[in-house]
């Protein structure tokens, strides 16, 4: 049924549908309204879960990942300090192979204290050995939680559903909220693989010595590259139930572009308005929307665009030091090829800065008007009175 | 066409609750709605805001909304320190609930108004009390009334899904509001010299000029 | 190690996982050192005179098991109740808690316990032995009396106790003011040593001849009829002075005696605080002359305190030389002293100061200043030869064994002290009956609680107690990161205007959360409480726990000593295994 709900319900109600059995969170800023409704949840009933109620998102990834290896379907959720304090054990989380969903929603670091949408929160977990699939609207961010635990028990990995803070999680919008029944379809009952049983016991994840670690580690990645398949095989029965899909990547108007513009989130749904604007102008301008950032999906991004002239990677986070993470990535994607395009680095939206069409379009037009680009990253829209201040 | 609603509120006045119960009534009556707070460090009295986006097709703007064709102000006292037309299309309404005319109308030229004592239309039907009535239901009705829509069956309908309390009372409260709301029209930008009394409402297209009380009440500022 | 692959769909899952425990890895034979089980004794039982188990008793106390913490109690102890309130509880200033913060409340909740016993009606069940056909004859009903005959009858003898006054309990029932020991609590804790078969004749003054006639019916006598004499303080006007005690005794039978103006109470042991004390009650205004300085006085430190708070004055250093009456006031006139060198046990000797004099005018002078054997015969003998001095009584052995205990032996002379006197009497006599004289030194060795003098009937009568190392745990042997700092319990009293108008009982007994929270602070030095550490932190899950007890696996303790370590209250030990 078609409901006005705000993006966080949007997650509860996915996770509620999901049949999760153990949830764990600690409160933060913008995520708070995903485990407040799933609390309530808990306590009416609609949801035969147990909420365990922690001292830090360090304890609540502990948690999850305690009840995840007893072998049943867990969610948290966090975001900024949040999950920079879960650190240590997103790796563990991935190492001992537990399929475990978390919200994250994309929230700045401090200081300067900011509650506001910024990616470099999630991006700064990268190498932790979580899925992670950013979202555009409310819609996706139900779908793709239910998605994620298809896909999370398939290949035994954790995967984030990422969401903007407030642009998306506190953002009321029509959401198509399915049936109980239609899930069910869509997502059996858990059959773990890993399951630790008192009756017959034993120890996991303890000591793992030069000669198994290594082949332990290549074991993840071996389970990493079969995600784009598999991802693609969850939609596709996500889709034959429910008429919808995503995609690791979207590309919209691609083929005959010029320019493309890569972008994450909230963002590059705005960016379909500019498109649409830019097209009605004559400009020979695509989109390209990114979902999946990791696994990468390298293949799929080399083949989209290696015919393209221009790439403009539109980063709403910053690598200190180096460029903006998305920009880095796609270039580290496509050096590889003899021939690829130049890719423009754009930095905008940080700490909850707006990302409007307008802002957008001059970043199209900075693409357009130049050869190529003229650094690494070029920030858009820094009030100049105060950085000259 | 995209519509974009701004809401000016003082966090506690429900204006956040207001702005999404207003969304489902459009959603009700068939259109595509987004709406969400500006999210800042809010408390209690202090200015706040909301955006409201309706179209008929998918709305893919996620951004805030700078030019709103319309915006609603939850307390006339706001005016004093925030500029509630900045970014306003010309034409635009501004329904502000006041029991009379704003004292000061200099920034309203070339928009239309619309007055609504939403206060004592809060206390006549019991919601909040004299120094603190919830008056957003009743903004919802006149907001109906002021665009034409959505229906005030689907107001009702939202209030009774959304406010947790006394839904038959707020429902009432809106009603009241659609009929009571005064709809001036056209503030006149040529007119505007002088003192304030000699500013006057054009007549506005839409607005049936009866309802005009011939004595207008000043608000005492 | 192992690790374990599985397959689903062909995506790897390669994780470390093991089902195979370390059993077969004996790491016991690589052990140098074993760790054990060793309860060990507390400082506070081995300063208390009767040896209580007081790491134990609050250990019970604590789990709310008060009928068994009074039966542990009452295998060294027939007097909780009596003790609670009058003991001089030196266990609480050997306390290691003291260290820590404040000692643990050993007095309250001794007092407490013997409460408990009758508010709760428990018929406590101790070890008492068969008859053995052999009659003990006790002379006095006091404590060291009354204590002998408790200990006897449980080790199977028939005891006759003989009581010159009308009723038992001696010193207990005439000397302490009711406001520190109330009758009934008295009579509660004689009738439960009777109910034992206890024989007590009361008004029966016995004579020298006694002695002679006692060898046809009894097998032995125990003298503990303490001192019936106020010692003399050889001075001019003396017989102006009134006797303390008989003050005393004459409140105890319940004579109304209004008092009024200033008195003189010359002495400072326990008897003139009580005397002055109840003075403050009867309306007077009591000044204690002491012949030392203040911080000499022989009374309980916690006694001269409430004096002092009750209004009683103290006068130090001046010795009384004579009592001139004048009309019907008295001059008392008073030696100022000085204080000179250090004598043989501590104390700072008095010397006059100069031959300087005060005189203080009083409207009666009381004198308390010690007590003294009434008969010659109740004074044990010197240079025979079958005669053995032990630390709490002297037993002779002519035609009859003779015990001279309590009062009439003890160089400390509290209560508690008059039990311990006939405890060992007790032990010493069966001891005799059982393996002769010459046994009596070693076999009483064997019950001494750590180091002290004091004994456990508990251990000479087989009990648990008889393997607790005499080892005296010391606070630094106590692991103090398990306990948080705590003050002890205050209890609650009568407020000082109200105390003071009467003779009924200050201080109330603890309430059971009172008295268990208190118990709680108690580090159990040596006792093992069952706080299962040691199994928890085996790295070599070597501890196992069976029936409520816990085993150490030497195939797999390596010695390691966590253990030991994380034992907070030393009850384990570690040492070089035996090879």
């Amino acid at each position: 049924m078609k409901k006005v709900i705000e993006g966080s319900h949007a997650v509860s109600e996915a996770v509620r549908l999901a049949r999760v059995k153990v949830l764990s969170a600690y409160p933060i800023t913008p995520q708070t309204h995903i485990v407040e409704s799933l609390s309530e949840y808990c306590a009416d009933g609609s949801m035969d879960a147990r909420f365990m109620c922690v001292e830090s998102e360090h304890s609540a990834m502990a948690s999850v990942i305690g009840a995840a290896s007893g072998g049943v379907r867990t969610f948290t959720a966090s975001s900024s300090h949040g999950l920079a304090l879960m650190h240590e054990l997103l790796h563990w989380a991935s190492g001992a192979r537990l399929p475990i969903v978390m919200a994250e929603v994309n929230r700045a670091l401090g200081p300067g204290w900011n509650l506001w949408m910024d990616q470099t929160d999630s991006l700064a977990q990268r190498d932790t050995g979580w899925i992670q699939l950013y979202c555009e609207d409310g819609q996706e961010v139900l779908d793709t939680t239910i998605q994620a635990y298809r896909l999370a028990e398939m290949v035994n990995l954790p995967v984030m559903v990422v969401l903007d803070a407030f642009f998306l999680s506190h953002t009321y919008e029509p959401v198509n909220v399915p049936d109980q029944e239609q899930v069910d379809r869509f997502l059996p009952s858990y059959v773990p693989r890993i399951q630790l049983d008192t009756a017959n016991p034993c120890a996991l994840n303890q000591m793992a010595p030069p000669p198994v670690y290594m082949e332990m580690r290549h074991s993840t990645q071996m389970a990493m590259e079969q995600v784009p398949r598999l991802f693609k095989q969850v939609e596709d029965e996500f889709f034959s139930i429910f008429g919808r899909a995503y995609g690791p990547v979207e590309t919209v108007l691609c083929e005959d572009a010029e320019i493309v513009m890569i972008l994450t989130g909230t963002a590059a749904s705005t960016c379909r308005q500019v498109i649409s604007d830019l097209r009605s102008k004559g400009e020979k301008v695509g989109l390209l929307k990114l979902k999946m950032f990791r696994p990468f999906p390298t293949e799929l991004i080399r083949k989209i665009l290696e015919p393209i002239q221009k790439v403009a990677v539109v980063d709403r986070n910053f690598s200190f030091g180096a460029s903006g993470i998305f920009a880095q990535e796609i270039r580290a994607a496509l050096c590889n090829y003899p021939e690829h395009p130049p890719v423009f680095g754009y930095i905008t939206g940080l700490g909850g800065r707006d990302v409007t069409p307008e802002i957008l379009e001059d970043i199209y037009w900075r693409t357009r008007n130049n050869a190529t680009p003229k650094a690494e990253s070029q920030w858009v829209g820094l009030d100049q009175e105060i950085v000259e201040s | 066409m995209m519509q974009e609603i701004r809401f000016h509120g003082r966090g506690g006045q429900g204006t956040v609750m207001a702005s999404i119960a207003l969304a489902k009534a459009f959603f009700k009556a068939g259109y595509y709605v987004q709406t969400f707070p500006v999210f800042g460090s809010e408390r209690r009295g202090a200015p706040v805001e909301a955006y409201l986006r309706l179209d008929k097709k998918k709305i893919l703007v996620r951004s805030n909304v700078y030019t709103p064709d319309h915006v609603v102000v939850q307390d006339y006292r706001l005016l004093q320190t925030i500029d509630v037309t900045k970014g306003l299309k010309p034409g635009g309404w501004i329904l502000i609930n006041s029991p009379g005319l704003p004292d000061d109308m200099d920034n309203f030229s070339g928009y239309r108004l619309a007055c609504v004592d939403a206060a004592r239309i809060a206390l006549k039907h019991n919601l909040g009390t004299r120094t603190q009535p919830i008056i957003n239901t009743a903004m919802m009705g006149a907001f109906a009334r002021m665009l034409g829509a959505p229906p005030i069956d689907t107001i009702a309908e939202a209030i009774n899904n959304e406010i947790p309390v006394k839904q038959q009372q707020n429902i009432e409260a809106a009603k009241d509001a659609y009929e009571e709301v005064q709809l001036y029209g056209m503030v006149d930008s040529l007119q505007t010299e002088g003192t304030a009394q000699s500013k006057h409402i054009k007549n506005p297209e839409k607005v049936n000029l009866t309802q005009v009380e011939p004595q207008l009440r000043r608000v005492a500022s | 190690m192992t690790t374990a692959q599985a397959s689903s769909d062909h995506i790897s899952l390669l994780i470390s996982r093991s089902k195979i425990s370390t059993e077969i890895n004996k790491t016991g034979s690589w052990c140098f050192v074993r760790p054990g089980y060793q309860d060990r004794t507390a400082p506070c039982s081995a300063a208390c005179p009767v040896g209580e188990d007081i790491g134990r008793i609050e250990m019970l106390a604590v789990q709310g098991l008060f009928k068994k913490a009074l039966e542990t109690i009452l295998q060294e102890n027939p007097f909780p109740a009596v003790c609670g309130r009058v003991c001089f509880h030196p266990c609480e200033g050997a306390c290691n808690r003291g260290e820590f913060d404040e000692p643990i409340s050993i007095n309250k909740l001794e007092r407490f316990l013997g409460d408990i016993a009758f508010l709760d009606g428990f018929g406590p069940s101790i070890l008492n032995l068969p008859n053995n056909g052999k009659k003990i004859a006790i002379v006095g009903a006091g404590p060291a009396g009354l204590a002998a005959a408790y200990f006897l009858t449980r080790l199977g003898y028939v005891c006759d106790v003989f009581e010159a006054a009308d009723a038992p309990g001696g010193l207990l029932r005439w000397g302490i003011p009711s406001y520190r020991l109330p009758s009934d609590i008295l009579e509660n804790e004689i009738q439960r040593i009777q109910n034992l078969g206890v024989r007590i004749h009361c008004g029966e003054k016995l004579s020298e001849d006694f002695l002679i006639e006692a060898k046809e019916r009894y097998q032995a006598v125990f003298l503990g009829c303490g001192h019936g004499r106020s010692t003399g303080m050889n001075i001019a006007g003396e017989q102006m002075a009134v006797d303390g005690l008989k003050f005393l005794y004459r409140i105890r039978n319940g004579e109304k005696l209004p008092m009024q103006g200033t008195i003189a109470v010359i002495g400072g042991g326990n008897s003139a605080i009580d005397i002055a004390r109840s003075l403050i009650r009867l309306g007077a205004k009591p000044i204690i002359v002491y012949r030392r300085r203040k911080q000499d006085m022989p009374a309980f430190e916690h006694e001269i305190k409430m004096a002092l708070e009750e209004g009683v004055q103290i006068q130090e250093l001046l010795s009384p030389v004579r009592i001139d009456q004048d009309g019907s006031d008295y001059i008392l006139s008073l030696q100022e002293m000085k204080v000179g060198e250090q004598d043989a046990d501590g104390r700072a000797r008095v010397v006059p100061k100069d031959s300087k004099t005060q005189s203080l005018r009083v409207n009666q002078v009381f004198s308390a200043i010690g007590a003294e054997p009434d008969e010659v015969w109740k004074v044990p003998p010197e240079k025979i030869p079958e005669i053995l001095t032990l630390s709490h009584c002297t037993i002779t052995q002519q035609d009859l064994p003779i015990v001279f205990g309590g009062d009439l032996t003890n160089s400390n002379k509290s209560v508690t002290d008059a039990v311990a006197s006939g405890k060992q009497a007790a032990m010493a006599l069966d001891t005799l009956f059982q393996k002769g004289w010459e046994n009596i030194n070693d076999r009483l060795s064997e019950c001494r609680v750590g180091n002290s003098p004091a004994l456990s009937m508990e251990i000479y009568m087989g009990g648990d107690r008889k393997n607790r190392s005499r080892h005296i745990v010391a606070y630094n042997e106590v692991n103090i990161d398990y306990f948080q700092p705590c003050n002890r319990v205050v209890s609650l009293s009568v407020p000082l205007q109200k105390s003071i108008c009467s003779f009924d009982e200050i201080d109330h007994t603890l309430s059971t959360t009172g008295a268990m929270s208190e118990a709680q602070r108690c580090f159990n030095c040596g006792i093992c409480n069952g706080c299962d550490n040691c199994r928890l932190f085996c790295p070599e899950v070597a501890v196992t726990l069976e029936d409520n007890k816990r085993q150490i696996n030497f195939d797999y303790c390596k010695g390691c000593g966590i253990c030991v370590v994380e034992c907070p209250r030393s009850a384990m030990v570690i040492e070089e295994k035996k090879v």
